[in-house]
C-alpha cells in the first residue's frame, strides 16, 4: 500500500486523498480557514502551508536514490505548498509546523497578515469561543503585530438578508459563504465585492440574501463576519450546553445540536451526518427553537364545566381520566396517534389502547405538497410519519379522520400531540360533544378544546427516536430539564460549564424554565397504575425501544447504542408491519 | 431608467458567447459592450448583463466591482486617472493631481458639473518610466506631465481633441546603423 511520511512518521493511504484532509483524518492538526470537505478547494486563505518533497528515483532502475546514510534523497518543492489542494502521492514526505521551523514561521506570518485589518473586538463578537481565527491565533499566531497603522474600515451591521448580518471588517475573505451559495444551496446570491484589502462578501445591489439555507453561512464563517440576526448578542458560546438531537420541523430529520443555557434552548445548529444532511440544515429548522421554550403546557388541565380549562394536579388529572375510562366502553374510544410524536410515544400510546381493547390508533400524515425542495426541506411537515406507519397505525387522509372523529361511535377521543385544529384537519365544532383527552407539549387552538390535557415532554426533554422520510431511525437526547429530571443524575444529559458550576447567584442561572411535564412512558405508568395495567418501564425510552425492536419486525435490531454508533439506522420501510 | 440592448448588440453578444463553452467567461466582454453603450455599468446595467447572459446578478456585480476599469456610476465624458503610485509620487504625481483638482474645481472621485471631467486617483498603471502620468478614459496615456502639459490636454479635450499616444523616448532613438 502506498505510504506518506508526515513529520517523520509513515502513514498508509488509499485512493487519492488531499493532504489536509488526510492529515485531519489521521487525527493530526494543521491550521486552515477556507477549506471545507463538502465544497470546492480554492486554497485562498494560505494558512495550511506545509513543506513537501518527493523522493528522487533513478530513472533507469526505478529505485529510490539513497544518500550516504542510506536515507532516501528528497527533492523538496522550492516553496511551501498549501496542504488543502495537494494530492497525497506514494513516498511523499511532509513536514508540518510540528517538525519544521519554516512552516511554523509561515503559518505565524500568514496569521499576522490575516489579522492586519481584523478588528480586535473578540470581547463583543458572537463568534468568540468558537472562532477558528481566534483559536488558531492562540495556537499558531504571532504574539503581536508589526502593523500598528489604522485598519481599513468597511461596512458593519449590514443586514444581508432576513436572518444574516454582515460585519465586513471581520471578514478574511475565505469565500466559504459564496461557495456555499454557489455550490450547495445554489441560490447564487453572494459574491465578493471590491478587491485587495477592501473586499468583502455581499449580495447584488437591491438583492436580499433570503436563501432558505442562509444560516449555514453563519456556521461556515470562520470569523464573526456573518452572524445570525436572531442569535446575535444572545449568549456567549461557553455559557451554553450542546446536546445532539434531531430536527423535528420536517420529515428529513436533519441531525442537529441543541444549544441550551439555563434550560432554555437558544439556538440550533446542524450536526454532521453524511447519510442525511451532511453539514447543513434549513433555516426553518433553526427557527423553531422557541417552541421548546415558550407557550409550553405545564401541569395538567381539566375542563370542569363549560369552557374553562383549569390547571389541575397530576393526581387529580389521572383520577379524572380513570373515572372517565371506567364510564365508557372501549369501542366508544377513538385513539389518534401522531407523526409529530416519537416512535416510543406512539408505541406506548398504541399499547395502552390495545391493553384496554381500544382499536388500533388512526393517524393522518402532515404533508404540504409543494413545500419541499428536494434537498433538506420536505413536503412532510412531521418528523416521524414513517415511524407511525411502521408501527402499523391506520393511515387515513384528513377527510377520513374527520369522519371518524364526527362519528357517533366515538364518544371519547385520545389524541397524541397532533394539533389537528391548528393544521386544519378538524374544526372546533367537530369535537363538540366528545370527551377529548390530549397529550401535548405546546398550547394551541386544539389543546384549548381538550377536556383533559396532559403535558408531555418534547423532543429536547427526552431521548426518543424518529423515522425520517427515507426510513432512517435517529434519536434525540434530553437537553432541557423538566421539573422531574436532573442533569447531574441523568447520565444521558450533558452538563455545560454553567450547569455544573453555576449557582443561582450567577448571571443566567435560575431555577425557572423547567416545565412541569412527564415523558409518555412515565405518564403511562401512572395512568396504567390507576387502571390496573402494568406498563412500567424502569429504563425509560431505552427500554421502550428495546420492546419495540422485539415486537415489531420493522424495528428489529434497533437500539440506542446502534443509532448512536451508526448515526441512525436505515429501516426497511417496505417491510410489512404487524399490527400491534 | 430602463436599459436595453439593441438587436445588433444582442447578436454581437451571441457571437461572444459562442466563443466560450459556458456563459460566465462572456461577462467581461459583455460588460464592455454595456459600458461603451451606456458609459457606465450601474447596478441596473449589471442586472441587464446578468439577465442577457442568464447569469446570477451577484456574479456580474462581483466582476464589475473587481475591475476599476468598469465605472459603477455615471462618470464624466473624460475620466482622468492620475497615478499617485510610487514612481509618479516621487516625480510629482500629487502635484499634478492637486493642480488638476484646483483647475477643474473638483476633488478626486468627483465629476465636473458640465459632466465633462472626472478625476480619479489611481495606483500604478505600469508606466513608471514616464512618470508622472495619467490615463484618459481607460485609453490614452499622457506621459511626463507638467502643469503646462495638463493645461494643454484639458484645453484640447474641451475641444474634443484626444491627445495622441506618445511613444517611449527610447523608441525615438534610431536603431544603430551597421
Amino acid at each position: 500500500m502506498p505510504e506518506v511520511f508526515i513529520d517523520g512518521k509513515s502513514y498508509e493511504f488509499e485512493g487519492q486523498p488531499k493532504l489536509l484532509q488526510f492529515i485531519m483524518d489521521e487525527g493530526l492538526e494543521l491550521p486552515f480557514f477556507c477549506y471545507h470537505p463538502s465544497m470546492s478547494i480554492p486554497a485562498n486563505c494560505r494558512q495550511c502551508m506545509v513543506k513537501v518533497g518527493q523522493p528522487v528515483k533513478d530513472r533507469d532502475t526505478g529505485e529510490y536514490e539513497l544518500d550516504e546514510n542510506g536515507e532516501r534523497v528528497i527533492r523538496w518543492f522550492p516553496k511551501l505548498q498549501t496542504a488543502c489542494n495537494f494530492d497525497v502521492t506514494d513516498g511523499l514526505v511532509v513536514k508540518t509546523q510540528e517538525s519544521d521551523e519554516l512552516v511554523e514561521r509561515a503559518q505565524k506570518d500568514n496569521l499576522e497578515f490575516i489579522l492586519i485589518n481584523h478588528p480586535l473586538d473578540c470581547p463583543i463578537c458572537d463568534q468568540a469561543g468558537e472562532c477558528p481565527l481566534q483559536i488558531q491565533t492562540y495556537k499558531y499566531g504571532p504574539e503581536g503585530s508589526r502593523f500598528e497603522v489604522k485598519k481599513v474600515h468597511k461596512p458593519k451591521r449590514v443586514q444581508l438578508g432576513p436572518r444574516v448580518i454582515l460585519d465586513a471588517e471581520r471578514c478574511i475573505n475565505c469565500t466559504r459563504c459564496t461557495r456555499f451559495a454557489d455550490e450547495i444551496s445554489k441560490s447564487y446570491q453572494l459574491t465578493i465585492t471590491k478587491r485587495g484589502d477592501k473586499n468583502y462578501p455581499t449580495t447584488a445591489p437591491g438583492e436580499t440574501f433570503d436563501d432558505p439555507y442562509s444560516l449555514n453561512t453563519v456556521d461556515l464563517c470562520p470569523v464573526g463576519a456573518l452572524t445570525s440576526a436572531d442569535f446575535r448578542f444572545r449568549a456567549r458560546v461557553w455559557e451554553m450546553n450542546q446536546t445532539p438531537s434531531i430536527d423535528v420541523s420536517n420529515g428529513k430529520g436533519c441531525n442537529i445540536d441543541i444549544w441550551t443555557r439555563d434550560n432554555q434552548v437558544l439556538r440550533i445548529t446542524p450536526r454532521h451526518n453524511p447519510h442525511v444532511n451532511d453539514y447543513w440544515m434549513p433555516d426553518v429548522g433553526r427557527e423553531i427553537y422557541p417552541l421548546f421554550n415558550d407557550n409550553r403546557i405545564s401541569r395538567p388541565s381539566v375542563i370542569l364545566d363549560g369552557e374553562n380549562q383549569i390547571k389541575s394536579s397530576w393526581n387529580n388529572a389521572i383520577e379524572t381520566f380513570g373515572e372517565q375510562m371506567e364510564a365508557i366502553k372501549p369501542e366508544e374510544i377513538l385513539a389518534i396517534g401522531s407523526a409529530h410524536a416519537s416512535v416510543e410515544e406512539n408505541y406506548l400510546f398504541a399499547k395502552f389502547g390495545n391493553l384496554l381493547g381500544i382499536s388500533t390508533p388512526l393517524f393522518t400524515p402532515h404533508i404540504e405538497p409543494g413545500s419541499g425542495d428536494g434537498f433538506l426541506i420536505t413536503d412532510d411537515q412531521a418528523p416521524n410519519t414513517n415511524g407511525v406507519r411502521l408501527l402499523g397505525f391506520e393511515e387515513t387522509d384528513s377527510k377520513q379522520l374527520k369522519t371518524a372523529v364526527k362519528s357517533s361511535n366515538a364518544k371519547m377521543i385520545l389524541l397524541l400531540s397532533d394539533h389537528l385544529i391548528d393544521r386544519g384537519v378538524l374544526s372546533a365544532d367537530d369535537l363538540s360533544g366528545k370527551y377529548l383527552v390530549m397529550f401535548a407539549t405546546n398550547e394551541s387552538e386544539t389543546t384549548k378544546k381538550a377536556d383533559l390535557l396532559f403535558p408531555i415532554t418534547c423532543v429536547v426533554e427526552h431521548a426518543a427516536s424518529y423515522v425520517n422520510v427515507d426510513g432512517r431511525i435517529q434519536r434525540s437526547f434530553p437537553a432541557k430539564e423538566t421539573k422531574y429530571t436532573n442533569r447531574r443524575l441523568d447520565l444521558e444529559m450533558t452538563e455545560g460549564r454553567l450547569d455544573r458550576y453555576g449557582t443561582k447567584f450567577d448571571n443566567w442561572v435560575t431555577d425557572e424554565n423547567k416545565v412541569d411535564c412527564l415523558p409518555v412512558w412515565d405518564l403511562m405508568a401512572l395512568i396504567g397504575g390507576r387502571l390496573g395495567l402494568d406498563i412500567t418501564y424502569e429504563g425509560g425510552s431505552r427500554e421502550v425501544i428495546k420492546e419495540v425492536s422485539q415486537n415489531m419486525p420493522a424495528f428489529s435490531g434497533v437500539t440506542y447504542e446502534r443509532m448512536d454508533d451508526e448515526l441512525g439506522i436505515e429501516l426497511d420501510t417496505e417491510h410489512q408491519t404487524v399490527k400491534s | 431608467m430602463k436599459y436595453e440592448f439593441t438587436e445588433d448588440e444582442l447578436k454581437q453578444i451571441e457571437v461572444i458567447k459562442a466563443r466560450y463553452p459556458e456563459a460566465r467567461p462572456a461577462t467581461l466582454p459583455v460588460l464592455w459592450i454595456a459600458q461603451n453603450k451606456f458609459g457606465h455599468v450601474e447596478p441596473d446595467v449589471q442586472k441587464l448583463v446578468a439577465r442577457t447572459l442568464g447569469l446570477p446578478e451577484a456574479h456580474v456585480h462581483g466582476v464589475a466591482e473587481f475591475y476599476t476599469q468598469y465605472y459603477k456610476k455615471e462618470q464624466g465624458k473624460f475620466v482622468l486617472d492620475v497615478c499617485t503610485c510610487l514612481s509618479c509620487q516621487i516625480c510629482g504625481g500629487y502635484d499634478i493631481l492637486h493642480y488638476l483638482e484646483d483647475k477643474l474645481g473638483i476633488k478626486h472621485g468627483e465629476t465636473t458639473k458640465d459632466k465633462m471631467f472626472t478625476i480619479q486617483q489611481v495606483e500604478c498603471l505600469g508606466a513608471c518610466g514616464y512618470a508622472p502620468m495619467m490615463q484618459i478614459t481607460n485609453g490614452v496615456y499622457v506621459n511626463h506631465l507638467t502643469r503646462e502639459k495638463v493645461d494643454k490636454v484639458i484645453h484640447g479635450l474641451k475641444n474634443g481633441e484626444m491627445p495622441e499616444f506618445e511613444p517611449m523616448e527610447m523608441r525615438k532613438v534610431k536603431p544603430q546603423e551597421n
